[in-house]
């Protein structure tokens, strides 16, 4: 088999890792070749948007595991591949110095046991890291399974290391993945959290989810989440919309990927992480999955309308972060702003703050945008939606039923 | 002489250009424009007039009244490709000058927000082709690109290869300005076309094999099922398409 041929394979099937983060890791050059930049570099863009910073690839798609949902599952007849240490090296080295990728995402089948995949794996970066002196990044993903002795050798090596949680509930994972379970993924998290310093994975550990693959709410994603982060200090919780490969009756059969629920979950994740929100302000048992019109800290804010409208000059930093279309950065700009002058819905615009979304729920030195009847729940959801709806039509291919979700 | 509403000229360099606004702010003169000499274009209507520094120190004058986050601000303005920069930039001083601690604050003025709006674009397009430049591998081992970036950014993105690669020896052209960074044996220099055409440039034995195998890993790792070529295009813009390998044919 030739390289390209390899690459084909195993890049294929290391594509349905969402993560592909550069940043948070500062390694410096030593000498040898590379180095981190803290900031996460994008080299390119493939065809689906998303962006291209690492070299993807499985060691091998081998694999003793057979996880309903994944294309390498030990009953599927697919076409499998190995690559050496030495051609992994190669590829990684050779695309690096051309400036074609930022480092290496490596990733693997479970190839005879769970102790002899992490061997390998090691093996190879070990390669790169002291025989080459390669200094870029590099993310690992750990085998559940797999020795603690393994784990932390890895973890000196890796600017990243993650391991895959699967699926959002224990029940989902039995039923579709039989040769893993919570305790093993857990645990490698647990191994990392305890080891994490400047040398072990300076740039943290991170997990990913399938969507739509189980039967879990978007109520227990986000629960699962919040766990992740609280317990195991992660970087990051990737979700990926199920795309359907196998056909099984565990599975659903889904003609095209969730990807709107996946965008409803990211904005979440976002919420819970930078505007300190809980799970329990966004949904609860009765209310278990996201408006798929609404964003949730929109519809957050037409849920506790009372609070609104917030006044620009004067709202905490806190107040402004609830302000439908105002991050962190734009409520940042505005307290700075308005030590100096008072800020009108004009300097709005002018700070390139935008206030599409934003003018619904704000006062500019006492004024609203309009008459103060229209601030009412029908008015601004109702223009929100047709915000929302006019997107998704933008989107050709993706037709959604309106409700699908949130009936 | 009556020195308002005069077309200033500056002998394109930025300690020219920070001489003529400190002159001018000094004199109290409100210039209709400020246009560097190469890009200066005589018209019938407007008189122009050429100022000449004879100041060393323009940049420790400048550092003394505003600080050194504004002159870095006003260097990274100067690289960009904005036609009315000089302009910008003379109201952007004019107001540093009154209130040096709060500049930035001051959102309401139209020139602080052309001045970071400027500098933000000059920071992204930076970080994008630490992304996107591409080095092709010649026989002597020399890596070689080439960009067609908006602004000049030659300079620190140059630094950044130095420091990432610091053992290889490569060239970064800037094909509309014609510059080139030229680094070898630990030296980076700034150079013309005619220190560049002295190296012999062909193709290594392995170029083609890898630019097809990298065409293949990029193919590959995009998700049918998610094809979203808007997107793609939104983070990747078609001007930078040229010597992006894998969007060429």
């Amino acid at each position: 088999m030739t390289i390209k041929e390899k690459l084909e394979i195993l890049a294929d099937s290391a594509k349905y890792d969402a993560s592909c983060s550069s940043s948070g890791s500062a390694r410096e050059n030593k000498g040898g070749l590379g180095a981190g930049a803290i900031s996460g570099i994008c080299h390119s863009f493939s065809n689906d948007g998303r962006c291209i910073s690492l070299l993807k690839i499985l060691m091998t798609n081998c694999c003793m595991f057979d996880c309903k949902y994944c294309v390498n599952r030990k009953t599927n007849r697919v076409k499998r591949a190995i690559f050496t240490p030495e051609e992994i090296c190669e590829i990684t080295l050779s695309f690096y110095r051309r400036n074609y990728i930022e480092g290496l995402f490596l990733s693997s089948g479970v190839y005879k046991s769970p102790d002899y995949t992490m061997e390998k794996l090691i093996e190879t970066i070990f390669l790169l890291r002291h025989k080459y002196h390669f200094s870029g990044y590099i993310h690992a993903k750990a085998i559940p399974g797999a020795s603690d002795y393994l784990v932390k050798k890895l973890g000196l090596l890796v600017d990243r290391l993650s391991v895959n949680t699967e699926l959002p509930s224990e029940n989902g994972l039995k039923l579709l993945a039989p040769n893993k379970n919570y305790q093993k993924i857990e645990h490698i998290m647990d191994v990392v959290k305890q080891n994490k310093s400047k040398v072990f994975t300076p740039a943290g550990e991170s997990t990913q989810m399938i969507i739509g693959a189980s039967k879990d709410s978007d109520y227990d994603i986000m629960n699962r989440s919040s766990f992740l982060y609280e317990t195991y200090d992660l970087k990051r919780v990737f979700y990926s919309a199920y795309i359907s490969v196998n056909k099984d009756p565990f599975l659903p059969a889904l003609e095209l990927p969730p990807l709107q629920r996946e965008h409803r979950l990211y904005q979440a994740d976002f919420l819970l992480r930078f505007y300190h929100y809980k799970v329990e302000q966004l949904l609860d048992p009765l209310h278990p999955n996201f408006n798929i019109l609404v964003d949730p800290k929109a519809d957050w804010a037409l849920r506790h309308l009372s609070e609104f409208p917030k006044e620009i000059n004067k709202a905490s930093y806190y107040d402004l972060l609830k302000v439908p279309g105002i991050g962190p950065t734009s409520a940042k700009k505005i307290i700075q702003g308005r030590k100096v002058f008072t800020i009108t819905f004009e300097d709005l615009k002018k700070m390139g703050i935008s206030v599409k979304r934003a003018k619904y729920f704000i006062l500019c030195n006492g004024v609203y945008f309009a008459n103060k009847e229209v601030f009412q729940k029908d008015f601004i959801e109702k223009n929100l939606v047709l915000e929302t709806k006019e997107k998704i039509e933008d989107k050709k291919g993706q037709q959604l039923s309106l409700f699908y979700e949130s009936e | 002489m009556k020195a308002s509403n005069f077309i200033y000229i500056y002998e394109d360099s930025l300690e020219e250009l920070l001489y003529t606004i400190y002159y001018l702010i000094q004199n109290r003169w409100k210039p209709i424009d400020i246009v560097s000499e190469r890009n200066f274009v005589p018209n019938l209507v407007d008189e122009s007039f050429k100022v000449k520094s004879n100041l060393l120190n323009i940049y420790e004058i400048w550092k003394e009244r505003v600080g050194s986050p504004v002159l870095q601000t006003v260097k990274t303005v100067f690289l960009s490709s904005h036609p009315k920069k000089e302009l910008i930039l003379y109201y952007f001083l004019l107001h540093a000058l009154k209130n040096p601690k709060t500049i930035y604050q001051h959102r309401d003025l139209k020139c602080v927000n052309e001045v970071l709006k400027i500098e933000k674009y000059v920071h992204r397009e930076t970080h994008k082709m630490k992304g996107f430049l591409r080095f092709k591998e010649m026989k002597n081992g020399f890596l070689y690109a080439k960009m067609e970036p908006e602004n000049c950014i030659l300079f620190s993105l140059a630094y950044h290869f130095v420091r990432r690669m610091p053992n290889e020896s490569f060239v970064i052209h800037d094909v509309k300005r014609n510059i080139y960074a030229f680094y070898t044996e630990k030296k980076l220099n700034f150079v013309e076309e005619s220190q560049i055409k002295k190296l012999d440039l062909i193709f290594s034995d392995e170029e083609l094999e890898m630019e097809k195998l990298w065409k293949t890993f990029f193919d590959t790792i995009a998700i049918q099922e998610r094809e979203n070529k808007n997107c793609q295009r939104n983070f990747m813009p078609k001007k930078y398409w040229k010597y992006l390998i894998e969007m060429g044919p």
